[in-house]
């Protein structure tokens, strides 16, 4: 059982079974992590701005980097119209980051390897934004559909491509996180595994590539959480500032 | 005050310091290729799945299976190459 690498994304209840209307809505091993998730940002956050120094301290410098991180990939991309997503954008980033981090650590579990969480957000992120490009540009949003300059008799052929290109967002953005995260995680526990079948002898080798893909899965938490992020400014940019 | 003349000349050190040192902002770009590589790939294949779900569901819809699966197998490629453009584009405009 504990040689499964695919055990440790199992999700289990977590205390009493919670039922409300056939819908189960019991505490899993899954709502621990992302309540711990949020919890450990807003510890870092509060602590991080509580004293408002000069000169940073070590949590303090943390948060501010996050902050200017986020604030600058934000108007890089999607332009000084985009500054009252801010808040969101960022939590976003926080909470796919951490729950990356969190998953990062030893019996833990990671919440973003489930396909579940990740299409939620995306299909958020997605609804949310083709909502502002229509209150934003009314039906006019609907010339991002059609392409200008392209010939009468292939517009309609165009438009549907056009729209199926738009809907497979959602889906390009949450199975790229969740395919990432459930890979390395897979692969870090079939090394494991390897160590432990291959003893003393020779467990020394895949001991050596675990370290190493532990360093590369810790990049690929923070890039990923960065890509989802960066996504999202992007489509946010189409619906803001519509060209085409 | 003295405690802030003391860290402007600090931060002028270690200003200089981080000029002559190129490696960081290196390592950041090589940090990002696979992620960027496999946006690319994402992108083809969830525009093959998201056109073949349209298909499968207006098969079922209008009763014509198997033609608008087909279809929509191939338009959906069409517009996974499309993502790749875009994608492509906007890396390109980055650099």
């Amino acid at each position: 059982m504990a040689t499964n690498p695919m055990h440790q994304f199992e999700v289990h209840r977590i205390g009493p079974e919670i039922k409300i209307a056939d819908i189960d809505l019991s505490f899993t091993n899954a709502s621990l992590f992302m309540f711990l998730s949020a919890a450990a940002i807003c510890f870092v956050l509060f602590l991080g701005t509580r004293e408002k120094k000069l000169i940073p301290g070590k949590l303090q410098l943390i948060s501010e980097m996050f902050y200017n991180f986020i604030a600058k990939m934000i108007s890089d991309t999607a332009g000084s119209k985009a500054k009252p997503y801010f808040p969101f954008i960022f939590s976003l980033f926080m909470f796919v980051l951490f729950c990356n981090m969190l998953g990062m650590l030893p019996y833990s579990f990671t919440v973003t390897s489930h396909i579940i969480v990740t299409l939620i957000m995306a299909i958020f992120i997605f609804i949310a934004v083709t909502v502002i490009g229509f209150l934003k540009h009314g039906f006019g949003y609907l010339k991002l559909f059609v392409p200008s300059g392209v010939p009468i008799f292939l517009l309609p052929l165009i438009t549907v491509i056009e729209i199926i290109s738009y809907l497979s967002r959602p889906v390009s953005l949450s199975v790229r996180l969740f395919a990432n995260m459930m890979a390395g995680h897979t692969m870090l526990k079939v090394f494991g595994g390897f160590v432990i079948s291959l003893g003393m002898l020779g467990g020394w080798l895949p001991l050596g590539f675990s370290v190493a893909l532990t360093g590369l899965e810790i990049l690929v938490a923070f890039l990923q959480a960065y890509v989802f992020a960066i996504l999202t400014c992007i489509y946010l940019n189409d619906a803001l500032n519509l060209h085409h | 005050m003295t405690d802030l003349k003391d860290f402007k000349t600090r931060l002028k050190i270690a200003k200089k310091k981080f000029k002559n040192n190129s490696i960081i902002t290196n390592n950041n770009e090589n940090s990002s290729f696979m992620g960027t590589a496999f946006k690319l790939g994402t992108e083809l294949v969830s525009a093959v799945l998201v056109g073949t779900i349209i298909g499968f569901i207006l098969d079922t819809w209008f009763d014509t299976k198997p033609w608008l699966i087909i279809l929509f197998f191939f338009l959906g490629s069409v517009a996974g190459i499309l993502n790749v453009i875009k994608v492509a584009k906007r890396m390109q405009q980055e650099d």
